[in-house]
């Protein structure tokens, strides 16, 4: 194996930087085919808002792609001084790189652990470098195998449990109240970033109406037209909460826009027996907390839905320890089975070469004593000779099957072929 | 083949529940799919031979010990419907509790032989014992509705809580929407106030007809129409008053803990100073 992974990542490199070394879809294909051409290797680009990384396999007796190389084409491709590129890279070597592909698509070395993103990330970009013709057999055996090692972490390890993103967690909220949407109707008040946002996944519930408020009519306008909304006057506030299943408030005010007295008294007494779930996700809050009974009102604004989102990313901490427990058996099941396959076609060359020797001593003397043996006994001198054959193929057998360093295999390989006369390249 | 229905006991489909509970409560501690397929297991084992008990014996539902047999029974298929449709939730930890109750209280009440011994049976049980069942069975039915009402009401309230408490969603235990929980509370209690009503008039037509004043006044018929009046006020607390889900919830138990009453009180057929029928006054 001569396998190298470098790249940077968010450890490593300002966010600035990251995005200038970020490929996007369109030229990711050309680079990595780009890559794979000029330094002769099998290549995977992997490129991620957290990260770059190039994944380079040669073959085992030529020069590794090191990291100058790897800071040469990132730097000629972004047009950025190749030191600058070469001061952020980390790298890692065969059974580290492995490890680390590995560590990547199960995301224990994301920003959030156990975001479900990257392993479909790693997914597309060994895709391309695939249909780029950019993979070989390393590479095409490695990428599968890391995803499949994602795969298992996710599901023997509750490390992808929950969800992280404030909005994602509002959702969980709403359907704790509500299990079907068609009939609801949404209220945003206000028109900021973050309303736009958790407005999308409420948006993905298909609720049966949305209404959008604004002190700037304009604002609430563009909102409603953005998600098929309809616009409705500020001072019709609390008339829209009567009506409303779930408002979603953002509002940059400096006071709360609906204090527990006001909501008591004009929105409360109005409403029908079903619950109102209130999405307060502006900094300073739009509601008072003392609405809140968790029946007929559940409030939730942004400190509650942060403690969730804290608290899914400390519990999925605890299943760091058994996911890289699956990584470490992942890596060795992989070099193993990697070095079986390089030690495959030799062990295969030496077992026809020792059947043809034994086939050359063993045919005439059956000749030599033809007629004067039973079927029974030439079947058990046939029977000795193959035992005594495998007793001795057994030791350099076992002893290529274990051998664990690439650098111990390739002595052996070579010692097998000229103890036993073998050719290079035949067998495979 | 009845030799081995015989064999079959209390302790055999209470002991199956009882496994099948532990599994589900284990499930919440470690939510592995074996736990689920073992609890599944032995609630299905628990069903089939509570089945074969009641077919071995058909203890009848005039009687408290057959009653709460009866209820158990359906509830029990209500768990395993539920388990097998609602596998994420937290379904068996609610209703379970219910069927192992109810079985337990039976069981209790086996040491009331005499029970079933001292029912008497009037015309309408024999001449006319299509009405005697068709009353039984309405009450039965509302009996279930009770159930699933109350089941529902407590997951209302766990959940209500859980909302309250702003606990995380996807920890601890998974229940159904606050929504779906109001609509299964409003369904069971929509269905089970008609059918109370028809059993307790026919009830009544049937008194009337063969039995004393007194017998008008035993727990079995005051429970039953205290459950009615309660079943009357909650439907207005409902559908006039708009009172939150979890005061309604709380209300619902109210009415399990009457129906509890009404299946455990002794029948009013059972007295034995039943008043002569008139065909037993005609015989010599």
């Amino acid at each position: 194996m001569n396998l190298r992974a470098i790249g940077c990542n968010f450890q490593t490199a300002a966010v600035d930087l990251r995005e200038r070394l970020a490929f996007d879809p369109a030229t990711q294909q050309a680079a990595v085919a780009e890559l794979a051409a000029r330094y002769g290797c099998e290549a995977v680009l992997l490129s991620t808002c957290n990260r770059v990384e190039l994944y380079i396999s040669r073959p085992a007796d030529e020069q590794p792609f090191d990291l100058g190389l790897a800071a040469e084409f990132l730097g000629e491709t972004h047009k950025l001084p190749t030191e600058k590129v070469a001061a952020i890279l980390y790298e890692h070597v065969n059974d580290a790189a492995v490890r680390h592909l590995c560590r990547v698509a199960a995301s224990l070395d994301s920003l959030i652990v156990g975001e479900g993103q990257i392993a479909g990330q790693v997914k597309q970009a060994y895709e391309t470098a695939r249909l780029s013709a950019a993979t070989g057999p390393l590479l095409n055996t490695l990428f599968p195998h890391a995803l499949r090692t994602a795969k298992r972490i996710r599901t023997e390890t509750g490390i992808s449990l929950g969800h992280v993103s404030v909005s994602s967690v509002a959702i969980d909220y709403v359907r704790q109240v509500f299990s079907h949407f068609d009939d609801k109707t949404i209220l945003v008040i206000g028109a900021g970033k973050m309303a736009r946002l958790t407005l999308k996944h409420l948006q993905a519930l298909a609720p049966g109406r949305i209404l959008v408020t604004n002190r700037s009519p304009q604002k609430a306008v563009e909102v409603a037209e953005m998600c098929g909304g309809k616009a409705i006057p500020w001072e019709k506030l609390d008339d829209a909460l009567v009506e409303a299943d779930i408002a979603l408030s953002t509002t940059g005010a400096a006071e709360p826009v609906m204090p527990a007295a006001r909501f008591a008294e004009k929105v409360l007494p109005r409403r029908g027996p079903g619950t109102l779930v209130v999405l307060d996700i502006a900094v300073p809050r739009d509601f008072d907390p003392a609405i809140h009974d968790g029946d007929r009102v559940c409030l939730f604004n942004i400190d509650d839905l942060t403690r969730i989102r804290e608290q899914t990313i400390a519990a999925r901490h605890k299943y760091l320890n058994p996911a890289e427990q699956i990584v470490e058996q992942e890596v060795k099941k992989f070099v193993a089975e990697w070095d079986r396959r390089k030690s495959g076609p030799v062990i295969r060359q030496l077992h026809t070469e020792v059947d043809k020797v034994r086939s050359a001593v063993l045919t005439p003397l059956l000749s030599k004593l033809n007629g004067k043996l039973t079927a029974a006994e030439k079947e058990s001198i046939e029977g000795a000779f193959r035992l005594f054959q495998n007793k001795v193929l057994h030791g350099p057998i076992a002893a290529l099957q274990a051998a664990s360093q690439e650098s111990e295999r390739r002595t052996l390989l070579e010692a097998v072929r000229k103890l036993f006369g073998l050719r290079e390249g035949e067998g495979a | 083949m009845s030799a081995v229905l015989q064999n079959v006991t209390h302790t055999c489909f209470g002991l199956s529940y009882l496994l099948a509970f532990g599994m589900e409560l284990a499930r919440l501690r470690w939510p592995w799919e074996s736990l689920r397929i073992i609890g599944l297991t032995f609630g299905a084992v628990g069903l089939i031979t509570h089945s074969l008990f009641l077919a071995a014996n058909h203890p009848t539902p005039a009687t408290a010990y057959g009653a709460l047999l009866a209820v158990a029974w359906v509830l029990a298929v209500f768990y395993l419907y539920g388990a097998l449709h609602y596998r994420k939730h937290a379904w068996a930890v609610f209703v379970l509790p219910l069927v192992l109750g109810l079985v337990a209280l039976s069981f209790t009440m086996v040491s009331q032989p005499n029970e079933t011994a001292g029912f008497t049976s009037p015309p309408w049980a024999s001449g006319h014992r299509f009405w005697g069942a068709v009353h039984g069975i309405l009450l039965l039915l509302a009996a279930v509705g009770v159930s699933v009402g109350s089941v529902a009401s407590v997951m209302y309230l766990v959940q209500a809580r859980r909302l309250r408490k702003k606990m995380n969603p996807l920890g601890g235990m998974k229940l159904l929407s606050l929504e779906r929980l109001e609509q299964m509370n409003r369904r069971a209690v929509n269905h089970a106030f008609p059918l109370l009503t028809a059993g307790l008039l026919l009830g009544g037509v049937l008194l009337k007809e063969y039995h004393d004043l007194s017998d008008w006044l035993s727990v079995k018929v005051l429970a039953t129409v205290g459950l009615w009046l309660v079943f009357l006020v909650l439907l207005y607390l409902r559908y006039a008053v708009h009172v939150p889900g979890r005061r309604l919830a709380a209300f619902t138990l109210v009415a399990f803990a009457l129906m509890l009453l009404v299946l455990v009180a002794t029948h009013p057929l059972a007295d034995a100073s039943a008043k002569p029928t008139p065909a037993a006054e005609g015989s010599p």
